[in-house]
């Protein structure tokens, strides 16, 4: 017994200064050893679960999809045809513009690329903090690459990548209570800080008194903030807290523009950001 | 032999939880079948082991999460041992007993990770309603899956 005792004594020493270590180190090459090592026991779900059940759950709807597709199919190639033509008309008008703007030096913003990826874990302890998506180092994804969501027919920003395995990656929300952005307030385009609260509602900081901000304001990542690309939706004002009167600005309530409830699937923006920005993806 | 299968038990554990909170949520509130299984661990197996299953399945519930690694690690990790400590006490074997254990350890775990996140980070990591549902959840959870490791512990000897 008193053998058991000491083993227990010196296991529970052990494992919790082991803990402790990771704790108090978090960005130590141990920690980062361990975080790698324990990736690996996600593979059965993260990788392979999410894989094949999404198949097996798709099965009756794909097959459907599948008829549906082939009467699809025959209608898209005759649309095809026709478009084609209006194609050829089309390459004229697009090479005349190309050469107005290079004559004219007008500038031509250069539109997001990146690729979707589905949401493979959502954790209920951490629901507005972070989740998983299926795509990794293998697929170009890098640490700190923006990620937005779809609400309805609108793009809206729901948060970064915080960490990146080969198969999988991390995504740290915007509601997160260690998760900011700066933003512009539309429309007059004053910029404050939005940080996320841990709950399904972010909280917008040091506005200026004067930007008279109200209810309904829509937010918009500024191009002050270097992590996401400036003109992104960030979400709506719901409610303004009067300043109190020994503070020089007002704070606000903002609901999200991606609701993390209804989120299944988000796009990976691929930016080529600063070195130091850019953070380092595992290696396999 | 016995460590594949505890291996495989491990994963299988994994693999199950991520199942229900993809699956099977409410409100976004499931059982947290990580911490029930470090308790049944706890609560079947000898103190060194008991411990080992602790750590590892709270690295688990920490790489699930994004605030501090390591976190839960520790938690657990005290909880097997309190576990350890509290069997020569009380008996664990009966639910009634494991659904009170539990209830008390979810919240204490909960607090203590709560404690750990306000110092290190500054954070508050868990939601009031997790707070005040989940307990019950795993409470719930506990005697079931005591009864599927106990299987395993019978029937493949391992644990």
């Amino acid at each position: 017994m008193s053998r058991e005792k000491d083993a227990a004594n010196y296991a529970v020493v052990f494992f919790a200064a082991l803990s402790v270590i990771l704790l108090i180190f978090p960005a130590s090459k141990m920690a980062h050893t361990a975080r790698i090592a324990v990736s690996y026991s996600f593979y059965p779900s993260l990788h392979y679960g999410a894989k094949y059940g999404h198949f097996v759950r798709n099965v009756p709807a794909n097959f459907l999809a599948l008829l549906e597709t082939d009467q699809e199919n025959r209608a898209l190639k005759d649309k095809v045809r026709s478009l084609e033509i209006q194609l050829q008309n089309q390459a004229a008008q697009v090479s005349e513009s190309d050469r107005l703007a290079r004559e004219m030096r007008l500038s031509r913003g250069l539109p997001w690329t990146g690729s979707w990826a589905r949401i493979i874990n959502k954790t209920p302890a951490d629901w507005y903090g972070s989740f998983f998506i299926d795509k990794g180092s293998e697929e170009g994804i890098k640490v700190n690459d923006t990620v937005l969501g779809m609400q309805g027919e609108r793009a809206g920003l729901a948060g970064r990548v915080l960490e990146v395995y080969p198969k999988f990656s991390k995504v740290l929300l915007l509601t997160n209570s260690a998760a900011s952005s700066v933003c512009a307030i539309e429309p007059s385009g004053f910029e404050a800080l939005v940080e996320g609260k841990g709950t399904w509602l972010l909280k917008v900081n040091y506005v200026p008194e004067e930007s008279a901000l109200a209810v309904g304001a829509e937010l918009a990542t500024s191009p002050g903030g270097l992590l996401f690309p400036p003109g992104i939706y960030v979400g709506k004002v719901t409610k303004v807290y009067p300043r109190e009167s020994f503070m020089n600005f007002m704070t606000a309530d903002v609901a999200p523009a991606v609701d993390v409830n209804t989120l299944k699937e988000v796009f990976v923006l691929k930016r080529s950001l600063p070195e130091d920005l850019a953070g380092r993806a595992e290696k396999k | 032999m016995s460590f594949i299968l505890e291996i495989f038990l491990y994963l299988a554990t994994g693999g199950f939880y991520w199942w229900w909170t993809q699956n099977v949520t409410f409100f976004g509130l499931a059982p947290n079948f990580i911490f029930a299984a470090a308790l049944c661990a706890a609560i079947l197996s000898g103190p060194v082991k008991a411990i080992a299953w602790g750590f590892f399945l709270g690295l688990y519930a920490d790489m699930l999460g994004s605030s501090m690694f390591g976190g839960y690690a520790l938690a657990y990790t005290l909880m097997a041992y309190g576990v350890y400590v509290m069997k020569r006490h009380f008996d664990l074997d009966s639910p009634f007993s494991q659904l009170v254990a539990a209830l008390a350890l979810s919240w204490m775990c909960m607090l203590f990770y709560q404690g750990l996140s306000l110092s290190f980070s500054h954070l508050n990591p868990i939601g009031l309603k997790i707070f005040l549902a989940e307990p019950f959840l795993n409470a719930l959870a506990v005697p079931v899956v005591f009864q599927v490791f106990y299987g395993f512990k019978r029937r493949f000897g391992i644990l």
